[in-house]
């Protein structure tokens, strides 16, 4: 038993993938690169939401799956936004010509 | 052993992969970066045996939205990347800074808050605890253990029954994303062609019309006008 996996090396795994999907979203210039990192922040949660679950005792009256519900909820959720995500990038790069986010300054004051 | 072994391989390939994602100038390649990482992630949710959501993983991530994602890169004709990835390392370097603040806050507080062996540490509020080791999985009384073996019926169940009204919202939510989107797509071509002249054309309408006041409002159910409306136009 004493072979396993801590729950902390998950963690560490989790937070480094997060801040690794941060470093894109900010200083990737291109749109579709930055919705590239949003997924790998997502995905990093999950697996803090999964390691968290398996990890945990659950309390009383919750169901035993909560974590993983969620995990797929948020797989839910970033499926809808990256199909949203991608049909405006396609209408700003019809309109601008790029895809460079820095150039879509229409409502810049 | 091997398990630990196993993780660090994954994990590091999965850390080498995001950042090639994040770093990668050519976007395709990029892309591909970002398959490896959903694939990694795959692989940790194995390890956590949590099976069911691998296949979901790979499935979902690597079937619809990298692919949707490519498609995205192929459309907008920008393979070669940001042309200026490389030019402006000064503007590069306070996103730097600010990810890598946010990693060492995210370290300090996992340290802090795990003991040396790598458990949450007891803080005294019985109402959740979590473990260094896992729970085994035949334990007595834990409600995970004959799910861990049959997680899709068991998902299906929880779906139907305690998370039903989740599971409508998600539906429609995922309805009115594909809606939004084909909206978006083919939304300006039809309003630059046929909506913009026939509300302009209509107030010339008003006095043809016979209401006083109802014709000024522009509704599809009154088409009768539109021909003689668009004649002087």
């Amino acid at each position: 038993m004493s072979q396993d996996i801590p729950l902390s090396w998950f963690l560490y795994f989790a937070s480094a993938a997060f801040a690794a999907g941060l470093l894109g979203v900010l200083i990737r210039r291109n749109a579709i690169a930055v919705l590239m990192a949003i997924e790998i922040m997502l995905n990093a949660a999950n697996i803090n939401f999964i390691a968290f679950w398996r990890y945990g005792t659950p309390p009383p009256g919750e169901g035993p799956l909560t974590g993983v519900i969620m995990a797929l909820f948020v797989i839910t959720i970033a499926a809808a936004e990256v199909a949203v995500g991608i049909g405006l990038i396609l209408l700003c790069y019809r309109r601008w010509k790029s895809a460079d986010i820095d150039r879509y300054d229409s409502m810049a004051g | 052993l091997i398990l630990r072994t196993v993780f660090i391989l994954v994990a590091s390939l999965g850390i080498l992969a995001a950042l090639g994602t994040v770093l990668a100038r050519n976007l395709v390649h990029a892309a591909l970066f970002l398959v490896a990482f959903f694939f990694t992630i795959a692989c940790q949710f194995v390890l956590l045996e949590a099976e069911f959501l691998a296949a979901i993983q790979v499935l979902v991530y690597i079937g619809a939205v990298a692919v949707l994602l490519l498609f995205g890169i192929m459309l907008t004709r920008n393979i070669q990347g940001d042309e200026t990835t490389g030019g402006r390392a000064l503007a590069r370097i306070p996103g730097a800074i600010v990810a890598l603040a946010v990693l060492a806050v995210l370290i300090a507080g996992i340290r802090g808050e795990t003991s040396p062996a790598g458990g949450l540490r007891d803080k005294g509020s019985p109402s959740w605890t979590a473990r260094t080791t896992r729970p085994p999985a035949d334990a007595p009384g834990d409600p995970r253990g004959p799910i861990i073996n049959q997680m899709a019926p068991a998902i299906g169940v929880e779906l139907m029954t305690r998370y039903a009204l989740v599971f409508e919202v998600a539906g429609l939510l995922l309805t009115a994303a594909v809606v939004g989107s084909i909206a978006l797509a083919h939304g300006e071509r039809d309003e630059s062609a046929g909506t913009r002249p026939r509300r302009l054309a209509r107030p010339a309408a008003g006095p043809i019309g016979p209401g006083d006041g109802a014709s000024l409002v522009p509704t599809r159910s009154a088409p009768a006008p539109a021909p003689s409306a668009s004649a002087p136009r």
